[in-house]
């Protein structure tokens, strides 16, 4: 197998393909801390994508709520048991990728999900874990606690589920790294659902052949976010492009948030994936568990975040995200209000720090009337 | 269930043998027939023409279907032609602006993409930034986006198959109508044959017929109910006898209209208001009296019948509610998030808070359960359910003790320094205490009105409050203490703020004072602070209160201080939780006490707020300019405004809701005649499913209520359960095909929005709220011969409701200088406009704290005592802590107090009642006082009974609804909890979801309940789910709640939730349960779908009617004007229910697992909580990874 290189891991890791990179690469920023499982996102992208038969039970968008929340029913717990306890002592991640440790016969360690397993899409919403101490006053992080995690497919850099395609069906788009399932090859053989350690690939069993999230990639060509991040009333997410760490635009607030404020965490990096899906983590929940699920960087980032005030420029970053539903190329903080831009450097965002108090005049002479608060 | 049985390479059968035919290496070209059916069969769901021309477009030779190596699909892929599909699925034909406005308090402009004449997906407009006032000032692209998964979810729901598609008639009601409304001649009352609602089939009717047949019923009703032979029919119908001297012998008045929420649709939901003052002209022509004797219907409430109301601030500070836009958060450095799921419940406002925070402001969270807003929280406490006026009053007793309020906020601006005289427990008047005192003249933002003297109109003219002389007379001025000069001292109204501190005075906090009264007397008096002081100090040491609350002591302790020294910067989030128990007033007046101490009263930054419903109808003050008009004196110039005349009444619906009575015990009649409602014959309800299916004690009021009433009208374009039990069903338009504009706004956010008329055809045979009122009207008009009638909806009539909608703009204060049109247009592009308030955000009491305004009360001040009869009577002229009513282990609704000077309520023996007697009825109206010590040694009266009473039960609302709005839409219901399954595998599920009853493990354990079983949930039998249920097999097995148990670590042990927001089982849903192949509980013949099997979250719940939310005396600003008023007023002082009450026990009903067989699967395997694998355990602790620190 060749060998790729790997950011995430800092290190080579063996992958079926060659690195290539694409020209742009997708990515989404969640703030963890913002989400909210209203599911508008999971709705908006429902009712855009897959509202046909054979796609009732599939969600390409989800949010569950963790640690009892998954769909499909226990997916991470499952791979995360199949790959065993891994070393993450370093900056270096020393233990075996889902690549390296795949089975004989296999090209990524994976497993398939039971037709069950998809039943309960919002299976443990809310449901905590810890202790629910009676006279307590809990403080951070909590001793009890749950917490939100968005999810669609990370249109990883080295993506298991086309590694696992034996009729190389799905690709990985060079003009912006959106993964696609090709729906006019696949053969639905389910390679790719078994390979994707996310489960974000869906068999359909109507038309017997697979789908995922593609991105929104009609939107994206036209400089427009996901369907999922324009309806995300949390303000949780930010889609755009992102660099490697070495490439990486300081104004491009993805870039930023990610490689200069290091407050965003891909999602279980241990696999090897290389996703490109990153999530600043929430601040209440204990370290092991969060280290587990967005590796070593994550206490840094959670402290970070506490102190996100303090530094200007990331919390106007933060600001823009649901500020326009156009793609942010670059972004700007001025005295007290951040600026985003679309490719062509044009405003189309524009986000006040906090938000203005205006004072109306007690009578308004030319209306005859008085503007009270109490009316 | 849907086979998924997996192809692979190389293996037999159809599927895998076509594979193996295209992966062949023989380039096979397919013919483009073959393409097209090939296409079909694996889902591009393209209709034949575009499948063609796809295939067309490619050449002519298919060459992507053509198996082709790629060597690296990271870089390159060569058959790229089929990313149409999606471009295609994507691009829509048009687009356009509808708002969404369930009652949720957020409206919002959504966009709906239409493809082929039906709307396919709906997205958010993104023009909330480009708002602004009318003087140039901006919102924000901090406002975008704003819509949610329920707004999104329409698309599903437009052309749903519950959708009311035209209108229909209730085949037995209709019978009778058809017959000419026969009576019995001794009581009046129609057969009981033909009132079989829920059982009965439905017949649909053109709407002529329809109009035609409430229009005589509303004749027919008011005759039969009008004059001395009215009186006397009701009162053989058993009716109580103040409510039948109530009706006046105006048969219109027991007429009770409703729009549901009624801001949410200025002309189509106040319309049915409207009506009501219209009916004045029924009234003339059946009883042949003058208009000026004449009275219209009855307005039913909706603020506080909905519970949302918080009763207790009226009696601070004389307003219905203060409160701000949520988003003035971004001015706090405290937020605490007191029983409000904002996060749930303010979706689109939930950024404010959650970047509030992340600016630095900390965000502490008061719950009861471990939940989405705690988990949002920098701090988190978790109390006992109801006991939150005893928190507040322990967060007061640190705050007094340690001397850690604000001397000079307490002094300027509230009660706290008055005296009270110890004889009489009312406030010392200057009057009294000083001789030839003369009451000062009041121009503090005030004008006392001469006696022929009205407030000015419109409203928009009103910049003073306005007091009548009489009032001015009668609160007469107040005294303080000075320390300074060592004697009492005369306050006046004006004398708040600045005009408060100027005078220099030092008025004491503490002590007892003698004071020699002008007539020589010498009494003795304390200041309220004093009074307060020793009630709190005695009684709620944090010890005490942690024992009463569960909140430990030193939490208590570090948020008291933690307030204190946020002077001007913490925010009182309050929500709907502690407001929907018995003693929610009690926690209004605890909280602002605690806000008022700390200076945290008015501020931006610092000041209380009360979140449930949609309730500013203020915001559109102007408004009496369409519910007023004169009916008998119409103006039909466009231009012109109307001429305003009240013939309606209000009352509130919890009397209905109470089995249409008044609250009577023993030999007292709780209810004054300010509140009396009168017999309910008739109900016309629009846009609301909570007065019959959502009502708390619904089967009460199903059961035993409802046959009383000979005509029920629902407007509503969603088959809901009042619809199941309604006589006539009208199809209104949804928000999506609006024919005509219509206007909102809303308690937490600053923005006024047009309903904008749609460009989408009606897709079934509907028409809008306000044009069925006005064919109403119109059909009056035709039977009586009285024009008036339609000309009263002449400019609905004639498509022009635009000149209702200017007048109210013109007359509101907030929106004078709008033109509806330039509102509709910029609505049209999702754009909407800010409200002219005084501020942005808007805060209540800005001006009375920034700028040393008076309250709208009797002192101006925050008022922390109430010294009228009624409080007085009830113990609570003090702002004490009682017991929950129902939802306690302890003794309910005793009121916790060592023995006070001030306490000393009327006791039960006083009226004739047992002392003992605890029962659900006697238990509103005693005012037992005892110390906590001994109150934790008390039960609630069902323990004593055995049988396993021992939980608190509450209902919650949720993310997944507005109300009910739009739970049973598919996929909503599969997203809405747990055991939502699109394929509902198990047959028991009533629908892809269902409700469900959260608790905690180890109580569900201990009764050997799993995880998924199905229980019974059962509440007081004496009167749930409904009064004289024995007997009534039929009816008890409808109404008693079966639901899923669902293991939920994060509530306490002792306390279950279950979800507001479900469809309730109907006779017809019950039925379909039964006999449907599918299982669905779908009522077979109208379609309803309910949540449940049986029963409903509100089978456990009843109606409660508390005396100090009924006073004839207490002040406060009345609806939608600056005067001030005394007494009942429909959502400002009236009862609220408290429907989150109920002490419950549960039953194990079924396994969980399908079909009723072992656990549910998830439990099986180790995913859940309490019933974790190995695996799962390992997960949930995180160690998967393994951390070696490296030493050194």
């Amino acid at each position: 197998m060749p060998k790729v290189k790997n950011w995430q891991l800092g290190r080579e890791m063996d992958y079926p393909f060659e690195e290539s990179r694409p020209r742009r690469q997708f990515a989404m920023l969640f703030d963890t801390n913002k989400c909210i499982a209203c599911q508008t996102c999971t709705v908006a992208c429902k009712g855009t994508w897959t509202q046909g038969p054979g796609q009732e039970a599939m969600f390409w968008n989800n949010v569950e709520s963790k640690p009892y929340g998954f769909y499909p029913l226990g997916w991470d717990v499952k791979i995360l048991e199949k790959l065993g306890v891994v070393d993450q002592s370093g900056p270096v991640y020393a233990g075996k990728t889902l690549f390296e440790a795949a089975p004989e016969g296999k090209r990524v360690l994976g497993y398939l999900p039971e037709e069950l397993d998809y039943a309960h899409p919002n299976i443990g919403e809310d449901d905590s874990a810890g202790v629910l101490a009676e006279r307590a006053l809990m403080s951070l992080p909590h001793m009890q606690w749950m917490f939100y995690l968005a999810r669609i497919c990370n249109h990883c850099t080295y993506p298991a589920c086309l590694g696992s395609c034996p009729r190389n069906s799905i690709y990985k788009r060079p003009e912006d790294g959106i993964v696609l399932l090709d729906q006019s090859r696949c053969r639905g053989y389910q390679e790719c659902v078994e390979g994707c350690p996310y489960k974000k690939v869906y068999f359909n069993p109507i038309t017997r052949v697979s789908e995922k999230c593609i991105g929104c990639y009609p939107a994206v060509e036209n400089g427009r976010q996901t369907q999922c991040t324009v309806a995300c009333i949390g303000k949780i997410r930010l889609m755009g492009f992102i660099n490697p760490p070495g490439k990486a635009d300081a104004d491009n607030p993805i870039d930023h948030i990610v490689h200069v404020a290091k407050l965003a965490l891909p999602l279980y990096p241990q696999f090897g994936l290389e996703p490109n899906t990153y999530y600043i983590p929430p601040i209440h929940v204990p370290p092991a568990y969060l280290r587990q699920m967005f590796g070593p960087g994550v206490e840094a980032a959670a402290e970070a975040y506490r102190k996100v005030a303090e530094d200007k420029r990331t919390l106007g970053a933060l600001m823009l995200f649901g500020a326009s539903e156009e793609i942010l190329h670059r972004f700007d903080v001025k005295g007290d209000v951040a600026f985003g831009y679309n490719e062509k450097g044009a405003e189309v965002a524009r986000a006040p720090l906090t938000e203005s108090m205006y004072v109306r005049e007690y009578y308004d002479e030319s209306r005859l009337a008085f503007r009270l608060n109490i009316t | 269930m849907i086979p998924r049985d997996r192809a692979t390479p190389g293996e037999t059968g159809e599927a895998a043998a076509e594979s193996i035919q295209l992966d062949g290496e023989d380039k096979k070209h397919l013919s483009r027939r073959e393409f097209i059916r090939w296409a079909g069969a694996f889902g591009l769901t393209l209709p034949i023409l575009e499948a063609e021309a796809l295939a067309e477009g490619l050449n002519g030779t298919y060459s992507f279907l053509v198996p082709v190596a790629v060597d690296n699909p990271l870089a390159h892929y060569p058959n790229r032609g089929w990313e149409k599909v999606y471009r295609d699925l994507y691009r829509t034909d048009r687009s356009f602006v509808f708002l969404c406005a369930p009652n949720d308090t957020h409206n919002c402009l959504l966009r709906a993409h239409v493809k082929n004449d039906v709307v396919t997906r709906i997205e958010p407009t993104y023009g909330y930034k480009s708002a602004t006032d009318l003087y140039g000032n901006e919102a924000s692209g901090r406002w975008d986006p704003r819509c949610c998964q329920k707004g999104l979810v329409l698309a599903r729901r437009f052309y749903g198959d519950r959708r009311i598609k035209h209108p229909m008639v209730r085949k037995g009601w209709k019978a009778w109508a058809d017959a000419g409304f026969p009576r019995d001649p001794a009581t009046g009352a129609p057969p009981a044959e033909h009132f079989k609602r829920g059982e009965d089939t439905w017949v649909r009717v053109s709407w002529d017929e329809a109009y035609g047949y409430i229009a005589r019923s509303l004749v027919d009703v008011g005759k039969t109910y009008s004059g001395a032979e009215g009186a006397r029919r009701l009162a053989k119908q058993g009716y109580d006898p103040a409510m039948v001297e109530k009706v006046g012998g105006h048969g219109t008045q027991v007429m009770k209209l409703r729009g549901g929420m009624a801001l949410l649709g200025a002309t189509r939901i106040f319309g049915l208001y409207r009506f009501a003052n219209m009916l004045a002209l029924l009234d003339t022509r059946l009883q042949g009296i003058a208009s000026d004797k004449a009275k219209g219907a009855v307005g039913w409430d909706s603020y506080s019948w909905h519970t949302d109301l918080p009763p207790g601030h009226p009696m601070v500070h004389g307003q219905q509610t203060v409160d701000f836009d949520l988003f003035s958060v971004e001015h706090a450095r405290e937020i605490l998030v007191w029983g409000m799921n904002w996060i749930t419940t303010k979706m689109p406002d939930s950024h404010w808070l959650t970047e509030a925070r992340m600016k630095g402001a900390k965000v502490k969270v008061i719950t009861c359960e471990y939940s989405a807003t705690a988990s949002k929280g920098d701090e988190v406490l978790i109390i006992r359910p109801g006991t939150d006026p005893a928190l507040a009053l322990g967060f007061a007793h640190v705050i007094l003790r340690d001397r850690l309020f604000d001397a000079d906020f307490v002094a300027n601006h509230t009660d706290l320094p008055l005296l009270v005289r110890m004889d009489t427990q009312e406030l010392l008047s200057a009057r009294d205490a000083f001789a030839g005192h003369k009451h000062a003249p009041l121009q503090n933002f005030v004008k006392v009105l001469g006696d022929d003297e009205k407030a000015p109109l419109p409203v928009a003219r009103q910049g003073v409050q306005y007091i009548t002389r009489k009032q001015r007379e009668e609160w007469g001025d107040f005294v303080v203490f000075d320390a300074k000069s060592g004697k009492a001292a005369p306050v006046n109204r004006d004398e708040v703020g600045t005009h408060f501190a100027s005078r220099q005075l030092q008025p004491a906090l503490e002590g007892e004072f003698e004071i020699q009264l002008a007539d020589g007397k010498r009494v003795k008096a304390r200041p309220v602070f004093d009074l307060l002081k020793q009630y709190i100090v005695e009684n709620f040491d944090p010890a005490t209160v942690a024992d009463i609350t569960w909140a430990p002591a030193e939490a208590i302790e570090k948020i008291a201080r933690d307030i204190a020294a946020n002077r001007e910067k913490t925010i009182f989030a309050m929500g709907m939780g502690p407001n929907q128990f018995f003693n929610n007033d009690l926690k209004d007046r605890a909280v602002f006490l605690v806000a008022a101490l700390t200076r945290n009263v008015g501020f931006p930054g610092g000041t209380v707020g009360s979140y449930a419903g949609n309730y500013r109808t203020d915001l559109l003050n102007g408004m009496g300019q369409y519910v007023a008009e004169d009916p008998f004196n119409v103006e039909l110039d466009p231009a012109k405004p109307a001429k305003v005349k009240k013939f309606d009444t209000k009352e509130s619906a919890h009397y209905f809701n109470y089995g249409d009575r008044p609250l009577r015990q023993a030999k007292k009649l709780f209810t004054p005649a300010g509140h009396m409602p009168t017999p309910t014959k008739l109900m016309w309800l629009s846009n609301s499913n909570s007065i019959i299916a959502n009502a708390k004690w619904h089967y009460d009021v199903v059961f035993n209520t409802l046959p009383k009433i000979e005509c029920i009208a629902v407007a509503d374009w969603w088959w809901t359960a009042s619809c199941e039990y309604a006589d006539i069903v009208f199809a209104c338009d949804s928000w999506s095909e609006l024919k005509m504009p219509d206007l909102t706004a809303s308690c937490t956010n600053p923005f006024v929005q047009v309903f904008p008329r749609t460009p989408t055809r009606r897709t079934f045979e509907t028409r809008g709220d306000a044009e069925i009122l006005a064919g109403v009207a119109e059909k009056l008009a035709s039977i009586t011969g009285d024009k008036r009638f339609a000309d009263y909806w002449r400019f609905i009539l004639d498509n022009q409701v635009e000149v209702y909608l200017q007048r109210i703009i013109n007359a509101s204060s907030t929106l004078t200088g709008y033109k509806i049109e330039d509102l509709e247009a910029k609505a049209k592009q999702g754009i909407p406009a800010l409200v002219n308030t005084r501020t942005y955000p808007r805060v209540g009491g800005w001006e009375q704290v920034i700028e040393s305004k008076p309250f709208y009360n009797k002192t101006g001040r925050l008022e922390f005592y109430r010294g009228e009869p009624e409080f007085r009577e009830s113990g609570e002229n003090l702002p004490v802590y009682r017991e929950p009513v129902d939802s306690t282990f302890y003794e309910p609704n005793v009121i916790v107090a060592k023995p006070h000077p001030a306490v000393k309520p009327l006791q039960p023996e006083a009226f004739g009642q047992a002392r003992n007697d605890l029962s659900t009825e006697a238990r509103q109206v005693r005012h037992v006082v005892r110390p906590w010590s001994e109150v934790r040694n008390t039960s609630h009266p069902l323990v004593a009974k055995g049988a396993g009473f021992k939980f608190i039960y509450h209902t919650p609302k949720y993310r997944h609804g507005a109300h009910s709005t739009p739970v049973d839409t598919d996929f909503m219901a599969a997203l809405f909890g747990p055991f939502g399954d699109m394929y509902r595998r198990d047959k028991r599920m009533p629908h892809t979801g269902e409700g469900y009853v959260d608790i905690n493990p180890a109580d569900a354990r201990e009764l050997g309940i799993g995880d998924g079983d199905y229980i019974w949930v059962e509440a007081d039998p004496e009167d749930r789910p409904f009064r004289e249920w024995k007997g009534r097999p039929g009816q008890y097995k409808v109404g008693r709640l079966l639901a899923r148990a669902r293991y939920y670590p994060g509530t306490p042990r002792g306390v279950l939730r279950t979800w507001h927001n479900m469809y309730g089982s109907t006779i017809g849903s019950v039925k379909g349960a039964a006999t449907r192949k599918d299982g669905l509980a779908r009522n077979p013949d109208t379609g309803y779908q309910s949540m449940y099997r049986f029963g409903s979250h509100q089978s456990a719940t009843r109606a409660w009617l508390k005396p100090t939310l009924m006073t004839d005396s207490l002040v406060h600003k009345g609806a939608m004007t600056q005067m001030i008023e005394a007494g009942f007023a429909a959502d400002i002082h009236c009862p609220t229910g408290a429907p989150r009450e109920a002490f419950v026990r549960i039953i194990k009903a079924e396994e969980g697992g399908y079909g009723g067989k072992g656990p549910w699967r998830p439990v099986k395997l180790g995913f859940r909580p309490a019933n974790e694998s190995p695996a799962m355990h390992r997960y949930v602790s995180g160690q998967f990874t393994r951390v070696v620190r490296s030493k050194g």
